[in-house]
Order: structure tokens, then sequence, then C-alpha cells
């Protein structure tokens, strides 16, 4: 199941109604759902927030197979940006260091299995995958 | 959707989705608040790195008046969001009664 979305946080509803309708029928544990959200969210934002001269749309594409969900999302008109290099938030740090950055990240790698960085042809795809069950 | 009110007294009310989208929206709300204090999270039914920053720069703001806003009726899923944060240390936060 694959859809375009306009480069912009106002994008999130209609993305949230994609997952929503990808879910439907599926047997997986509401929690899944969410987790596929946030992560969606996270990278998603990452993609308006730092290439936001880019016009082009970003592709977002969602698989189940093999008891797991698979996102793939591609930025057609991007900057490199290896998301799995990029550095996270501490989650033990004190109020007084907690600035926010980071924490998407942080939250990222905490709700998938895995995650996957390609740069090809000034395309930028992120891949993930959430085990079901 | 995305909703946030004052029930007085510091309470507010929080439903819907607190995205990045929603984030500005409840920011500007809680910075007119002088000194909330809890958070009613019954409705409140996701949360994002976003809405946990609106709620991050809201305590450091009250951390002067000696205060710690306090999270009631957190449903697991949040709680989780919280928790894998490291979240958790730094608010106070009550579950719903059926969530454990």
């Amino acid at each position: 199941m694959q859809e375009l979305f306009t480069r912009s946080l106002d994008s999130l509803d209609e993305i949230f109604a994609f997952t929503e309708r990808f879910f439907a029928g599926r047997e997986a544990e509401e929690r899944h759902q969410y987790a596929v959200n946030l992560v969606i969210e996270e990278l998603f934002s990452n993609m308006v927030k730092y290439n936001p001269t880019s016009a082009g749309p970003i592709v977002l594409e969602l698989q189940h197979r093999d008891g797991a969900i698979r996102v793939r999302i591609s930025d057609r008109e991007a900057e490199p940006f290896d998301v799995t290099a990029a550095k996270a938030s501490d989650p033990e740090a004190p109020l007084e260091r907690r600035e926010g950055g980071g924490l998407g990240l942080l939250l990222v790698q905490k709700y998938v299995d895995s995650l996957e960085y390609a740069y090809r042809d000034g395309v930028s795809t992120i891949t993930f995958t959430r085990k079901l069950g | 959707m995305f909703d946030i009110e004052s029930a007085g007294d510091g309470r507010i009310i929080m439903s819907g989705r607190l995205d990045a989208a929603q984030a500005a929206k409840a920011q500007e709300f809680l910075d007119e608040i002088a000194s909330p204090r809890e958070l009613d999270c019954a409705g409140l039914e996701y949360i994002s790195s976003a809405g946990l920053g609106v709620l991050l720069r809201t305590q450091k703001r009250i951390m002067g008046q000696g205060a710690r806003l306090r999270l009631v009726n957190v449903s697991n899923h949040i709680r989780d969001v919280f928790r894998y944060s490291g979240f958790d240390k730094i608010f106070v936060i009550e579950s719903t009664p059926d969530s454990g």
C-alpha cells in the first residue's frame, strides 16, 4: 500500500488515516499501530523540518509480510541525512539537560526492530520494520 | 484532532492526538496558564516527541515555582512513550484505573 503526502506537518492527519486503513482487518494489536504511527511521524516530521525547501511529496509505503510491518519512507528531493547514524537523546539525562533534541530518534529506536537508511540519485529512503506479536 | 482546555486550579484536560502539527497549539495554551499542575490525559489518544517537548518546556517553566507537573489517567500506550523516553522520571504519572 503506497501513497504520496505533501511535505507539511498538516499531512499528519492524512498519514494517520492512511495507516488506519492499512491496519483495518489485520490481526495486529493496537500497540503496533501506535508504534508505526509514532515512528512514521518522527521520520516524516524530520524530513519536513530538515528539507523544507523541497517541493516534492514524500512517499510512504506499508507492507505486512512474514509477521512484521515494513514501512518505507522516501524523500525524492533530499540532501543525505543518515538517520541510523544520528545521535539520540539520553533517556537518563536529568531535566536540566533535557532540550528535546534527539528525542524523536530515541523513540524511533525503541519502537522498531530494524532501521535502515539509503541514499541514491537524490532519493533518501528510510526503511523500518516492526515485528507483530 | 486535538483539544486542550482549563478546568481551573491549574488543572488542564487534553484529548485527541498531540502530534507535531498540534504542538504549537498546546504550547501556546499552556504558556498562558500561570501555574499548570495537573494534566488529565483520559481523552489523550496519542503523543509523540513533539508533544513531549511541549510538556518538557512547561515543566522547566514551573520548576522555579518548586512545582512538578502531574499527569493523570494516562493510558498504557502513552505511558510507554514516557517510559522509553525517560520522561517517567521527570513527571509524576498516574495510570488509568484499569491499566494497572
